[in-house]
């Protein structure tokens, strides 16, 4: 394979002497929707707040275009351009739309570009222009995500990691999130996405991996994984 | 009871208690931004605000320069030592979770300078007397000090410039995502301790301007400051944590309550009035008297 944009290999991460994740390693091609799915407390979410920098793994490596994040602080991992949208998605609630977005170009290679990212972010979500002067905790929750997302694309990412964007959305605003998710990939944006909901996950993703309390159990293609009969079973039983 | 008094004393108490309570307001701006993005109650403010007052002294008596003027030297320097204060004392336990390591230090730094104060200019009541510290004017009708409504004034501007900054600039945008959410801004590529020590430089550089209001208008001595800090701290709760004009409003009432709690029952129980109201408004209304009830999702 050419050489990935995102490499994880060997990561362990504990919360003090409790093992969260052990030995995981994973890849994310340039230009390719990852998922990585799983049940509950599989580990995802402290997969990704590791990646990002706002936790530090045990051993390990996380390696992006080549250059290592280990030890590295969230601020300056933002800057080597991750775009992290964390679970709850870590909206300025008090702060009104436009200025989340702007903050989303807070980092120096983005910032003398702001109005231009501004327009661009309009563009696709012509909602939060309507709404740009509204604090972000007065919007519903599917534009908070949506506000979430925009707020990460402000500053250019070369990985946008997406944890759970559809947690706690109507069916149908889910439905609008990756459709999202998939003009951004369009855009060639890369995307490595934590997802509960199984299916839709693994219909967007090129690449996906399995994650079962703390391990890497199973990886392959969306479209392999989604006809695996394991999977069938232990994760999108409700769902048939 | 007793009888109101006429409307004209009642608009004197008022004046006089919203002017000196614009005093705490300041310094409770202050301790608003530093507890906002550091989570940390920065007891020495008021220590601040008296080593203030006495560079201000020293500099009208050593040097001549007229106290309003020298806001121009105060406030500039208050943000180089409030940057060098961040850097050097508070930079490392800032990193840690826990901040009772940030809250001894800011205790110890109180201690410290109060002593060196004390060393330096000894422990007596000191004061800025000028040509103009007893002159009086008309305002609304009644006649108050000059130099209380210069202190007032000092507030006003320092509170809207810090909510200018605040509003208006990226960095103060930063400042308050950080106050908000630091773990959601540091992914916005904020570095924490950059904000950190731009809230430590404003906190003390309007420690320096509340200083030049205490100069002017009051003795002081090098253990006046605590009271300071406790009075700042009740006005902050009063106006709501982490909302900066909030913290204004609520120092100009702690003010009015001051007043008139010396006038209508006996200067003995300003005190005590002050801070049960302090412990009331945090059991009853924690999120201030001027913040809306924030409804989560």
């Amino acid at each position: 394979m050419a050489n990935p944009l995102l490499e994880v290999s060997d990561l362990e991460v504990a919360y003090g002497d409790v093992g969260a994740l052990w030995g995981v390693s994973l890849h994310v091609d340039p230009g390719t929707i990852v998922a990585i799915v799983g049940a509950n407390g599989a580990g995802k979410t402290t997969l990704l707040r590791t990646v990002s920098g706002l936790l530090t793994p045990k051993a390990g490596d996380i390696r992006l275009a080549g250059q290592s994040l280990v030890g590295k602080a969230p601020e300056a991992i933002a800057r080597l351009g991750i775009a992290h949208v964390p679970e709850g998605r870590g909206l300025f609630r008090q702060m009104t739309v436009l200025e989340n977005l702007e903050l989303g170009a807070f980092q120096p290679k983005a910032r003398p570009r702001t109005k231009e990212l501004l327009d661009k972010a309009y563009a696709l979500f012509p909602r939060l222009k309507e709404r740009a002067q509204q604090k972000a905790g007065s919007l519903s929750g599917g534009e908070q995500q949506m506000l979430a997302i925009a707020r990460a694309t402000m500053s250019e990412p070369s990985l946008l990691i997406l944890d759970e964007p559809s947690l706690g959305l109507s069916p149908l605003v889910v439905q609008q999130m990756f459709a999202l998710i998939q003009t951004l990939h369009g855009q060639g944006v890369t995307i490595l996405l934590v997802e509960q909901n199984i299916h839709q996950a693994l219909k967007v993703a090129d690449y996906a991996f399995v994650l079962k309390t703390g391990s890497l159990a199973m990886q392959g293609t969306g479209a392999e994984l989604i006809a695996d009969p394991e999977i069938q079973k232990a994760y999108m039983g409700v769902l048939e | 009871m007793f009888n109101l008094p006429p409307p004209d004393i009642l608009l004197q108490l008022s004046l006089n208690g919203a002017l000196g309570g614009a005093m705490y307001g300041v310094a409770a701006v202050g301790l608003s931004l530093i507890f906002g993005t550091m989570r940390l109650i920065f007891l020495a403010q008021g220590a601040m605000i008296i080593l203030a007052a006495y560079f201000v002294r020293a500099l009208f008596y050593g040097l001549g320069i007229d106290s309003f003027l020298s806001l121009l030297i105060v406030v500039p320097v208050g943000l180089g030592v409030g940057w060098l204060l961040y850097q050097g004392l508070f930079r490392r336990a800032a990193a840690e979770a826990d901040r009772n390591v940030s809250l001894l230090i800011a205790v110890g730094l109180m201690f410290l300078v109060q002593n060196l104060m004390t060393v330096v200019w000894g422990g007596n009541t000191a004061a800025v007397v000028t040509s103009y510290t007893a002159t009086g004017i008309e305002l609304f009708g009644v006649r108050t000090s000059f130099t209380r409504s210069m202190g007032f004034l000092i507030a006003l501007a320092g509170t809207g410039l810090v909510v200018l900054f605040l509003r208006r600039t990226i960095i103060g945008k930063a400042v308050r995502a950080a106050s908000e959410d630091m773990d959601a801004a540091t992914l916005m590529g904020i570095s924490p301790h950059r904000v950190n020590a731009i809230a430590f430089a404003i906190g003390i550089s309007l420690a320096g301007a509340a200083g030049v209001a205490v100069a002017t208008t009051f003795p002081f001595n090098p253990f006046a400051g605590f009271i300071f800090s406790l009075k700042a701290l009740v006005a902050l709760a009063l106006g709501g944590i982490g909302n900066v004009g909030g913290a204004l409003a609520g120092g100009i009432l702690l003010g009015l309550i001051e007043a008139y709690v010396q006038f209508f029952i006996s200067g003995g129980w300003t005190n005590a009035i002050a801070y049960g109201v302090f412990l009331l408004v945090l059991m009853f209304k924690p999120e201030g008297l001027f913040s809306r009830p924030y409804k989560k999702a």
